[in-house]
């Protein structure tokens, strides 16, 4: 269906695509697999007509497919579902599907027949929303799937997904599996990028694997071995990617959360977190994880409840009072909260510490040695801190912004999605590095949806289920399917009572 | 990385654009007018004349880095003009209470600076903790503040005493040494003008080596990521347009030392558009979070030559905010980032 030949593209600092070629088949689930940096989203973006490539060609359906930009590959039917969603929150649902492509007559909005349109398509991928709605009241899920939507209403033959389930939770990523396995019966092309290799393996009819902007292999679903896969991509053997767990020493709680109460949100949450300790916070999207750690540093109103940093009741009206406290908060949505695209690397490093740099006048040679610090411990890709981190690929953002409120020498730390977006080498990475932080003394608490990375690297894990406390298991004793039972209200198992007391006790 | 050479052209007029337009219009102006525009004295006056424009679009930059506008500054210049003028007025008069004239003078428009800051601060207010947005509340500044100085001097113009102080201030200056006019006097650079270069030294350098203009471009590229990351952000927005009161306030410090007097309904008008215009021109971009100073200046000076051309050229005054119009847009079109 699609085939890319040759494919090269330099930027500024990094040549991103190296003469890669490949073949997209229809009724093919193509999966894209490397590390943040191997050219995976450069791909995309040229195949979906945002950027140029610098040398190659490609054909679709056999005539050659040069796209000047997104409009006119959507017009020869190549979409793209961005991780970011590109959609607009202010218009209904249906304006959204049909944007840019309203039914008209004589000029004037058609409404009844866009109302009809959309809900076909909204059909066709398994959605029973009224298309009235407003965009901005969907969750990120029933967003996606309004994006899908848009784009088989314009025909498209080749779907390209970028990592489309680091937003969802279990439940909605296998409903999503099922409408793309549909969509592949039905002979579209999909090209599904993704950082998760067992994912990728039980979706994919074929895998691709980018390394440096090279392809270094091309198998079939069957003969990839994660582990091989794995070590592919990083180009060398991987193992241990969680580092061991160490023993928390026997302390008084340093964050104490006693009965938080946050409107329509979190309901009467108790949690406590010692110094030395990581604590997991589990749940489906929409559990409430995002809003209890943002109700602690003050981002939301707290309606009731107490916090408490070393026995000291705290009530924080803003980041900066949390931070002042030692109580640093990193958000899970990278491009909205946690950097600032218009600055440079340095200067998104040392936003939330400048005061350290000099109280008025920040001293640049000092932001310099920071960063170059930072850079090299948590292996940020980037030639220098001065390049904009706008040409960063997702996940060394990612680092930069973890890193941001690790250089506040935080005493309690809240990690929200620290990992989403990031590459197996570049968790690797975070992991130690909280490991290395906990350690030290530091009370980690980590909100994630990746069950396998709370299980390896916390001691304890939380489960919320709708703004309430489920149950609290022990790392060692909890498993996956534990912890899916619990967020989701399903019946327990003795040994998964047995661990969580064992869990509630350790606290 | 083997960049064409268009492209590396096409950066450099992003960039720099400003600056080459700057010496074109120089080049044209200097090789058309010669001796007459190249005069240190006409140099001299070009600056002097747009120096209050300059002050306050230092300030303007600023403001809209992060994320705002003021639309009250020639408002607020005139306003705070009016109070400082008044206030030496009184001060010098037969009740005002023996202070000498120098310290008259002083004092009444250090007063107006402080009431030009006063009023940025409440302009920031009204955006910060009134929740309004910047445009709509300087608005309200706009006619508001105009209002107000129209009322103080009766609609008209009020003369302020203290003359001779004025205008060693309004004429006074530095000589530039080793540079004579024709008939062998030296030549002063006015204490406007080394105020319009200081307030754009200081400028540029709160914009790029301050912990507070960091937070103006974190404030202005991305409000959340800045409130996430413990910025307080209410605090930079209210900062800059003190900062841009200040700048007013200034800018009429150094009109009343020229001019010996205030007018109600002339000092100030259309600054704000013109600031605005200069800010452009000099390659901040109105959605914030990216500009500079320097550049700003720069624009001022384009402005101001164009001017100047216009006027020598004997081209009817109602042309020249066709031509600025003009410069505006290919201003943009040239400096925007490409996609």
């Amino acid at each position: 269906m699609l085939r890319v030949e040759g494919l090269s593209k330099a930027f500024p600092a990094v040549q991103a695509l190296a003469g890669v070629s490949l073949r997209f088949e229809s009724g093919e689930v193509h999966g894209l697999i490397g590390e943040n940096g191997a050219g995976k989203s450069t791909m995309m973006r040229i195949l979906a007509g945002i950027e140029r490539p610098d040398e190659g060609s490609m054909t679709l359906a056999g005539e050659p497919y040069a796209p000047a930009g997104v409009r006119e590959a959507m017009r020869r039917g190549v979409a793209m579902i961005h991780q970011e969603l590109n959609l607009v929150g202010d218009l209904s649902i249906a304006e959204n599907v049909l944007l840019g492509r309203e039914p008209r007559r004589a000029g004037w909005l058609r409404r009844r027949s866009m109302i009809e349109e959309s809900r076909r398509w909204l059909e066709e991928v398994g959605c029973a929303l009224d298309p009235r709605r407003e965009l901005r009241e969907l969750s990120v899920a029933e967003q996606q799937l309004v994006e899908i939507a848009k784009a088989l209403s314009q025909r498209a033959r080749v779907l390209i997904m970028d990592e489309p389930t680091a937003v969802l939770s279990e439940r909605e990523t296998s409903a999503l599996f099922g409408l793309i396995r549909r969509l592949r019966a039905d002979g579209v092309a999909v090209i599904y990028i993704s950082h998760l290799l067992p994912e990728v393996r039980t979706l994919c009819d074929r895998i691709s694997v980018l390394r440096d902007g090279r392809l270094v292999a091309e198998t079939t679903a069957a003969d990839a071995e994660p582990s091989r896969l794995a070590s592919l991509m990083v180009g060398r053997e991987l193992r241990d990617v969680h580092p061991p767990r160490r023993v928390v020493p026997d302390a008084p709680p340093r964050l104490r959360l006693r009965d938080l109460e946050v409107a329509d949100r979190v309901h009467g949450v108790s949690l406590e977190v010692r110094p030395g300790e990581i604590l997991g916070l589990a749940g489906l999207v929409g559990s409430g994880r995002t809003e209890l750690a943002e109700s602690v540093v003050g981002l939301r109103r707290l309606a009731r409840g107490s916090v408490e940093v070393d026995g000291v009741p705290r009530r924080f009206a803003s980041p900066r009072a949390a931070l002042a406290a030692g109580v640093a908060y990193v958000s899970e949505d990278r491009k909205g909260r946690g950097v600032v695209l218009g600055m440079n690397c340095r200067e998104n490093l040392t936003l939330a510490t400048l005061d350290r740099y000099g109280w008025a006048f920040p001293r640049v040679g000092e932001e310099r040695r920071s960063f170059a610090r930072w850079r090299d411990a948590m292996g940020i890709r980037a030639p220098e801190g001065e390049a904009s981190i706008r040409t960063l690929s997702g996940g060394n953002q990612q680092k930069v912004a973890v890193a941001k409120w690790l250089d506040a020498r935080p005493r309690v730390l809240l990690l929200d999605e620290p990992t989403r977006g990031v590459d197996v080498g570049a968790k690797r990475e975070i992991y130690r590095l909280i490991a290395s932080l906990a350690e030290q003394g530091l009370a980690c608490l980590v909100i994630s949806s990746e069950l396998p990375e709370l299980l390896g690297l916390c001691h304890r894990i939380a489960v919320l289920r709708q703004g309430r406390l489920a149950g609290v298991l022990d790392a060692e004793a909890a498993t996956e399917e534990s912890l899916v039972h619990l967020a989701m209200g399903v019946g327990e198992t003795p040994s998964d009572r047995e661990s969580r007391d064992r869990g509630s006790t350790a606290a | 990385m083997n960049r064409s050479l268009g492209m590396k052209v096409v950066d450099f007029l992003e960039r720099y654009g400003v600056l080459v337009a700057f010496v074109l219009l120089f080049a044209v102006n200097a090789v058309w007018q010669g001796e007459v525009f190249l005069k240190p004295e006409s140099l001299r006056n070009l600056l002097n004349q747009n120096a209050a424009i300059g002050i306050v679009a230092v300030g303007m930059t600023l403001v809209i880095i992060a994320g705002g506008i003021d639309l009250s500054v020639g408002a607020v210049l005139a306003f705070s003009s009016a109070v400082g003028v008044l206030l030496l007025n009184r001060l010098v008069g037969e009740e005002g209470g023996g202070f000498s004239e120098t310290a008259a003078v002083w004092i009444g428009l250090g007063t107006g600076v402080l009431v030009g800051a006063g009023c940025g601060l409440l302009n920031g207010g009204l955006v910060v903790l009134g929740r309004i947005p910047p445009f709509i509340a300087t608005l309200a500044g706009l006619v508001g503040f105009r209002s107000v100085a129209l009322a103080l001097a009766e609609g008209g113009e009020i003369r302020a005493s203290g003359g001779e102080v004025l205008q060693s201030i309004g004429r006074g200056g530095v000589p530039l040494p080793g540079v004579e006019t024709a008939n062998g006097r030296p030549i002063i650079v006015f204490w406007s003008i080394l105020l319009l270069v200081a307030t754009t030294i200081a400028g540029q350098l709160l914009l790029s080596r301050t912990r507070l203009g960091r937070h103006l471009v974190a404030v202005g590229s991305n409000e959340v990521a800045a409130r996430y990351s413990g910025i307080a952000v209410g605090r930079v927005r209210l900062w800059s347009y003190l900062i841009v009161g200040l700048c007013a306030g200034l800018a009429g410090l150094s009109q009343i030392a020229r001019m010996g007097a205030v007018s109600s309904s002339q000092f100030g008008l259309y600054l704000e558009l013109d600031a605005i215009a200069a800010v452009v021109i000099g390659g901040t971009s109105m959605a914030g979070g990216r500009g500079r100073v320097w550049g700003t200046f720069v624009g001022v000076l384009i402005l101001g030559m164009i001017n100047q051309m216009l006027v020598t050229s004997g081209f009817e005054v109602y042309w020249q905010g066709f031509v600025k119009g003009v410069i505006i847009v290919l201003a943009v079109l040239v400096q925007r980032g490409r996609k």
